[in-house]
């Protein structure tokens, strides 16, 4: 039965998330800064600008503006209270359904697209436009591998699925599925928004899209939105195709090396235009992971 | 106990006193409409739930009734959705030609849906399924489009025909009897698959599903807003009801697809169905019209309910099912809601509206709530019936109606989020500044209690499921397993109630961050980044316009093939009727007297053999 300690560690899955991401992603400003010949800032320095922001003094277009803002981050918190960290620490055991976190995410981005347009500067509603064409583009082919992966564990509850990926005789379904892995590391990106799927964000052309109007508060509490959601996206990517983490270090270092890995490829990338996102992803993606469906599904060759 | 045959009969000469009411005086007319389906939605569903319908006949010979769990669930629907539509009719009759008659007309087809439903038998079914039928057409053209009408019914009478056909073979296979369930267990072999195929075409073209789909949007936009609503959340339905006989109760046995388990036939109407979802889904996301929009959302919507309904399995006949309640919830209260913005704008156009939300915010929230439901996002009815249906599709395995599903469900996050942000939010243009109001109240009450059964359906589905639960078991269908909060699908639980709650603590905790925080300047609309611009017309800083412009245009040439096609037939239907004419109805007599002698001597000659 659900207790209140249940709902208390689900709290501290989104905290532990939100901690989590920001410390990664500070690290990776670093590692970036390396991989340009730089030295990068501290790498605390997310933390500093989320507190600045948080402390400021902001402007408001209507209660739209700040409802929006609350659903958002509600709505992710809410997400990342039924991820699954490890095998024992979860806070809802047998109701983290993968659709929970492919569609109760979907509240936070609908509630973030509500203020974003809400605010009335055209830059934000052209970001949100681009956000969701993106999102129409990689779930397909996502959605596909993530079918053959429900279909093979016989279960879509993600630790469920983490456990069957456990078993001894079991490999990880990033080596069961090479073809669905590829798909899903370049869904990963488009999911993350990293380059070339950056297109939504697109400082240079669109003044960071959705993210135009924002200062002070709005602004930092769409940032830790922002960091609980690549939260949410990387660890269900570790728990569906890297075998989840027995203990918490495992999920650390897989977690660690997930972000990295993508984050480098990013940053050797240009940016798409909004169409290239589309014609790309349904193109070699889709037809990968169609292959990937009828080779597992149907001709039942798994690499176990 | 309630007599079904006095609750049509109450209807049907409500329906009349509307007439002679609305003749004395627009408003009482639409007393009665509300006054009628009130009565209607409270004894079919009081009485429904209870079981405690009576079918005696006294007044109407060859009437014959039998409440079925089937009937009483789509009954309930259905009349509710009239109940709630209703409110809106006093303040659009002022709009009509004929306001009487609208209302007379309103309350027959009430009784012809709860007629379809409740009866046993087909000549009767038939006969109110045309009553459906021919009060509608007169409905639609009340908007003053003569063109949707006359679409309309060259579909519906297309469906009909098919209908009529269907129940004259089984009317031959069973002895001479009309009855339903004896009708459809007596046919054999091909008999089967040929009444198959003529039920789902009247399936098919009630519930506007590809490739009988062109009706659709021409007549959900051009008709009066209520119509509209009453169409999409209910006439819509009496197709996925036909199709329920056909696909579950008749369900013939042919060729079976092996690797895939299923049916041929089945698997035939699933993957139409899965056309359905993305045609409509492509064209709603490029429509300027918001009814327009929502009409290809609806169609889409019906292609989910076809898919589940082909699957044939526990949880996707009950997601079906679920579907069915969710979608007519929901896309009532999105028509609605864009009714009234039509009501006090006067247009429903994208391009020509802006900021709403500033003059009409309860109409927002109740459109918000409306789309989560429709786009199956968590905690409203639509996420329920999505699992339900994408559980057993997974569960199948079949990957191009499951890509179909997914493409749909993730499609609709862009469709309906374009009226939101062109039509609600957005800059408030200056002609709507001064001018706009919220709707009145009564317009007030479907809206909000709609909006409250969305979530409602969403947190708790358990007295709903076992609802359907009795529908399954009169299909002949295992169970859903279900608990008092939790659903139990094919690979998973769910537990609505707990998700909800969690997303109501999410933004609990929100809230308090932002409340804690110091309090934000107010500042205008027109107060935006403009890159260094100035800009002092509202209309140069709203973006509605195309608004998937770079998506459209990746599709935009492929859009009317099935316009085209529709319209190449009705060109080669005329030359066929020119062709026929030039030979057998000449100006020379002569000339058809020997074509009657021919047709004559071939009849007496096929009867020597």
């Amino acid at each position: 039965m659900i207790s209140i300690l249940n709902v208390l560690l689900g709290l501290g899955v989104a905290l532990f998330g939100f901690v989590l991401q920001t410390s990664v992603g500070g690290i990776n400003r670093k590692v970036v800064a390396r991989l340009q010949k730089r030295r990068g800032p501290k790498w605390y320095q997310e933390f500093l600008d989320i507190f600045k922001l948080l402390s400021k003094r902001a402007i408001s277009h209507g209660w739209v503006f700040d409802f929006g803002v609350i659903m958002a981050l509600g709505g992710i918190i809410a997400t990342a209270m039924f991820m699954p960290v490890t095998n024992n620490i979860i806070a809802f055991e047998g109701y983290d359904n993968f659709f929970i976190f492919v569609y109760l995410i979907a509240v936070g981005m609908l509630g973030m697209a509500m203020s974003a347009s809400g605010s009335g500067n055209p830059l934000a509603s052209i970001g949100v436009m681009r956000a969701l064409t993106t999102m129409l583009a990689y779930e397909i082919p996502f959605m596909l591998i993530v079918l053959t992966i429900i279909k093979l564990s016989g279960t879509s509850s993600v630790s469920g699925i983490a456990a069957f990926q456990q078993m001894s005789n079991h490999n990880w379904f990033a080596i069961a599925l090479p073809l669905g892995f590829i798909v899903s590391v370049l869904s990963l990106m488009g999911m993350l928004g990293k380059k070339p799927f950056e297109t939504y964000i697109a400082p240079a052309e669109i003044a960071s899209g959705p993210m135009v109007e924002y200062g002070g508060k709005q602004l930092g509490m769409l940032f830790i939105m922002h960091e609980i959601t690549i939260f949410i996206e990387v660890s269900l990517f570790v728990h569906l195709f890297l075998g989840g983490a027995e203990n918490i270090a495992i999920f650390l270092v897989k977690y660690f090396l997930v972000y990295t890995v993508v984050n480098l490829i990013s940053n050797v990338n240009g940016r798409f235009k909004i169409d290239q996102v589309v014609t790309f992803f349904y193109k070699w993606p889709l037809f990968l992971a169609v292959v990937q469906v009828i080779i597992a599904v149907y001709l039942g060759w798994v690499i176990l | 106990m309630a007599n079904l045959e006095l609750i049509i009969l109450i209807v049907l000469v409500l329906g009349v006193f509307a007439f002679l009411g609305g003749k004395l005086n627009k408003i009482i007319g639409t007393a009665f409409t509300i006054l009628g389906s009130g009565f209607e939605f409270v004894s079919i569903a009081y009485y429904g739930f209870n079981s405690a319908l009576d079918s005696t006949i006294e007044f109407i010979p060859y009437l014959s009734f039998m409440p079925t769990a089937l009937g009483v669930f789509f009954g309930i629907i259905l009349t509710f959705v009239f109940f709630m539509v209703s409110f809106f009719n006093p303040y659009f009759i002022d709009k009509y030609k004929y306001p009487a008659v609208y209302s007379m007309l309103y309350l027959f087809s009430l009784a012809g849906v709860i007629g379809v439903f409740f009866t046993d038998n087909f000549m009767t079914l038939f006969f109110f399924f045309e009553l459906v039928v021919w009060t509608s057409l007169f409905l639609i053209p009340m908007g003053r489009s003569r063109k949707a009408a006359s679409i309309y019914y060259g579909f519906s009478t297309f469906g009909s025909f098919a209908l009529l056909f269907a129940i004259l073979v089984m009317w031959g296979a069973n002895g001479g009897s009309f009855d339903i369930e004896t009708g459809l267990t007596a046919l054999n072999g091909s008999e089967t698959i040929l009444v198959f195929m003529l039920m789902m075409v009247a399936g098919f073209a009630k519930l506007g599903a590809f490739p009988l789909h062109i009706w659709l949007p021409k007549v959900l936009t051009k008709s009066p807003d209520p119509v509209t609503a009453v169409f999409s959340g209910g006439l819509e339905k009496l197709g996925a009801f036909v199709s329920v006989m056909a696909l579950l109760k008749l369900s013939p046995v042919g060729i079976n697809i092996g690797v895939l388990d299923m049916q041929l036939t089945h698997y035939v109407i699933a993957f139409l169905g899965a056309l359905t979802i993305v045609f409509g889904t492509l064209m709603a996301i490029r429509q300027d019209d918001a009814k327009k929009l929502l009409a290809y959302s609806s169609m889409s919507n019906g292609g989910y309910i076809l898919v589940a309904l082909a699957l044939m399995s526990t949880t996707s006949v009950s997601g079906a099912l679920y579907h069915v309640l969710a979608h007519a919830l929901a896309s009532t209260a999105a028509f609605l809601a864009i009714g009234a913005v039509a009501r006090q704008t006067g247009t429903t156009k994208m391009s020509e509206l802006g900021g709403m939300i500033h003059k009409m915010p309860v109409t927002y929230l109740v459109y918000l709530i409306a789309i989560i439901s429709m786009a199956g996002i968590p905690p409203m009815g639509g996420f329920i019936s999505k699992w339900l249906i994408f559980q057993a599709v997974i569960d199948k395995g079949l990957i191009f109606i499951s890509m179909a599903a997914f493409f749909g469900s993730i499609g609709s996050f862009l469709y309906v989020f374009r009226p939101l942000a062109a039509l609600f939010l957005g800059q408030e243009l200056p002609e709507f500044k001064k001018t706009i109001k919220e709707a009145p109240l009564l317009m007030m009450i479907p809206l909000l209690v709609l909006s409250a059964l969305n979530i409602f359906t969403g947190i708790y589905p358990t007295d709903i499921l076992r609802l359907i639960n009795k529908v399954l078991a009169e299909l002949g269908i295992a169970q859903l397993t279900i608990d008092t909060w939790t659903i139990t699908g094919n690979n998973g639980d769910l537990f609505p109630a707990l998700i909800a709650g969690m997303f109501g603590i999410g933004v609990g905790v929100a809230f308090v961050i932002f409340i804690v925080l110091k309090k934000s300047k107010k500042v205008g609309l027109m107060d935006t980044y403009t890159a260094g611009n100035f800009i002092y017309t509202e209309e140069l800083l709203h973006y509605s316009v195309d608004f998937y412009a770079p998506l459209e245009r990746l599709y935009a040439k492929h859009t009317d093939i099935m316009k085209n096609f529709y319209k190449k037939l009705a060109n080669k239907v005329k030359e066929f009727g020119a062709f026929v004419k030039y030979f057998f109805f000449t100006n020379k007599p002569e000339v058809t007297v020997i074509w009657i002698m021919i047709v004559i001597a071939f009849l007496l000659w096929g009867d020597v053999l």
